[in-house]
């Protein structure tokens, strides 16, 4: 691999075409041989970036470990990774909320009246970091995904989880009872590639910068 | 104990030819701080939890592993070996010339990072140089560190300059408090520009929103003399400005050196630890993720044991220099011979004879019994 290729990690599924999309737009391209290809490791047409597409929870463990340069994620899934990495753009994509959510009969009951709230989520940290800051004890259910489906059951009295439209907790009915944070696509860089490919990256959020404005 | 095959997390066992490599790394470091006239300080492994809550700030103390000692006095495994170096120069070396250079090279203990993979115990080689306010002693040690790197052969290193009276001085120009201070440096350190800019217009709207934006991009990314053009040109007051002329003036002297390549100038490093004072720097080589080394300037930290002296040094982290050196592949080795052989079979006094014989000649043996 040439020195000066930038690798950059992209979160596999939807977050991966807008990105790809962005990168286009930013004189980046990816050719449609490559894209339909299965491989792992694609390359842009000019040969400066090599993209491996990953779990998005997983980009910012790439990152940080430097074996890619730079990444394409969420906030929501920074937030939670709380990996030590520097952020230097708000890619204004893939937006959408971090939210507390709960049956409708529960919006607007006093948290303080229950012993425990029990909380399932796949994003636990954020959801203990919340809770813990308005001083509501929490049991926290970690759960990898159908989050939705624990109030319904009765596995837990709250979820946490990403909001786009609201329409799943709709017809589940659930409500969003809290937001917590808003979240956008981020370009997140390794702290040691932000010096050892200082011109590579500086380049990378220069053109990012043009089209984002 | 569970079972005899189970670890403690982020303790590590080396052995082999690991071993080697680390012993060697360590020499060429110690030989290098030698050669720059630093004596080697041998430093105790625990001290007093209460010498560390000096020294480093009662947060960092806190990472300690801690036990009582007899008199029922709180103990510490080191957590880093600054505090004890600035301990013994206050009290014990007061009659010393000034300045006292001194290296050393040993394990710290800390569990600081809740991260599963974290390590608890890290090998630290470093220097620190007392008593030489001066700019000399900046660049003394800077090229110091850039000498082991080379000196592995490892290439391509950067480390990356920065000083805290920058930071620091636009944030007391922003009239900031402690809490909007520490959200402005979380800021910086994360490059979050858009973040930076909006957090800018809502403490400081008074200034105009060039400005504003000129700072934001010289915080987002490191430069050269570029960097400190730009700098010289948007800085409102003095303090920043004298952090950016030292910087200045150091890096104009490294690449006076030749070594312009391996130095930045990097205004969005906003220092980190509260003991610095001055210069700060970071260093990072191909093939590793992570910083492996960092120092800087710390003209307050002695005077927490009683005596008010200048000081500047770093650290290597040995895991990290080993780590790169794997990681570029190169023909770092420690040197090994390959053992002569002794087979012992029936005349002992010969064998044996024959090997001490071998080990006056330094030659080494490697005894079998048949």
């Amino acid at each position: 691999m040439p020195n000066n290729q930038l690798t950059i990690a992209l979160s596999k599924g939807r977050m991966q075409d807008d990105a790809l999309e962005l990168f286009a737009r930013a004189g980046i391209v990816v050719e449609e041989s490559e894209l339909k290809s299965r491989k792992l490791i694609i390359h842009s047409a000019d040969q400066k970036y090599a993209f491996i597409l990953v779990k998005p929870g997983d980009v910012p463990t790439y990152v940080e470990y430097g074996v890619a340069d730079a990444g394409i994620c969420g906030r929501d899934v920074l937030l939670e990774s709380e990996a030590d990495v520097h952020e230097p753009l708000d890619l204004k994509f893939g937006h959408c909320r971090i939210a507390v959510a709960g049956k409708r009969e529960v919006i607007g009951q006093d948290y303080n009246l229950l012993a425990t709230v029990r909380v399932a989520t796949k994003y636990t940290r954020i959801a203990s970091e919340y809770f813990q800051q308005k001083g509501v004890p929490i049991e926290v259910i970690p759960l990898s995904g159908s989050v939705e489906l624990a109030p319904l059951i009765g596995l837990s009295d709250r979820i946490v989880d990403l909001v786009e439209t609201g329409r799943t907790l709709k017809e589940n009915g659930l409500d969003v009872i809290e937001i917590i944070t808003e979240s956008t696509a981020r370009l997140v860089v390794n702290r040691a590639s932000f010096h050892l490919k200082r011109i590579e990256v500086g380049e990378l959020i220069a053109k990012l910068t043009a089209v984002l404005q | 104990m569970s079972s005899l095959t189970k670890i403690p997390a982020g303790v590590q066992y080396f052995f082999d030819d690991e071993v080697r490599l680390r012993r060697s790394v360590e020499a060429c470091a110690m030989r290098v701080f030698a050669g720059w006239s630093y004596d080697e300080i041998i430093l105790p492994i625990f001290d007093y939890h209460d010498l560390f809550a000096r020294g480093m700030g009662a947060e960092k103390a806190e990472a300690t592993y801690r036990f009582v000692d007899r008199d029922g006095a709180l103990l510490a495994l080191r957590p880093e070996l600054t505090s004890l170096v600035a301990r013994t120069v206050a009290t014990r070396f007061l009659k010393r010339e000034r300045p006292i250079r001194l290296c050393y090279s040993g394990e710290v203990f800390r569990y600081d990072d809740p991260a599963e993979r974290a390590a608890r115990e890290f090998h630290q080689l470093g220097v620190e140089h007392i008593g030489e306010p001066n700019i000399v002693a900046d660049i003394e040690v800077l090229l110091v560190a850039a000498e082991v790197l080379t000196t592995l052969g490892l290439t391509g290193f950067r480390i990356a300059l920065s000083h805290v009276d920058f930071f620091s001085g636009v944030a007391d120009f922003l009239k900031l408090d402690a809490e909007t201070r520490m959200q402005l440096r979380q800021l910086i350190d994360r490059r979050n520009s858009l973040a930076l800019s909006q957090f800018l217009q809502t403490v400081a709207p008074q200034i105009e929103q060039e400005r504003r934006d000129d700072f934001c991009r010289l915080t987002q990314i490191a430069g050269k003399e570029d960097a400190i053009q730009r700098a010289r040109e948007i800085l409102l007051n003095e303090k920043s400005r004298a952090a950016v002329e030292h910087l200045a003036h150091i890096y104009s002297t490294l690449v006076a050196l030749g070594l312009g390549d391996n130095f930045d100038i990097d205004l969005g490093d906003t220092g980190g630890q509260e003991y610095y004072t001055g210069l700060v720097f970071k260093v990072f080589v191909p093939g590793l993720g992570v910083e492996v080394g960092s120092g800087g300037r710390y003209d307050n930290l002695i005077s927490n044991f009683g005596r008010s002296e200048p000081a500047v040094g770093f650290s290597f982290a040995l895991d990290g220099l080993v780590a790169a050196i794997a990681a570029q592949r190169q023909a770092f080795r420690p040197d090994a011979e390959a053992p002569q052989p002794i087979v012992v079979n029936g005349d002992l006094s010969a064998a044996f004879g024959k090997a001490r014989e071998l080990r006056q000649q330094q030659k080494q043996v490697k005894i079998s019994a048949q």
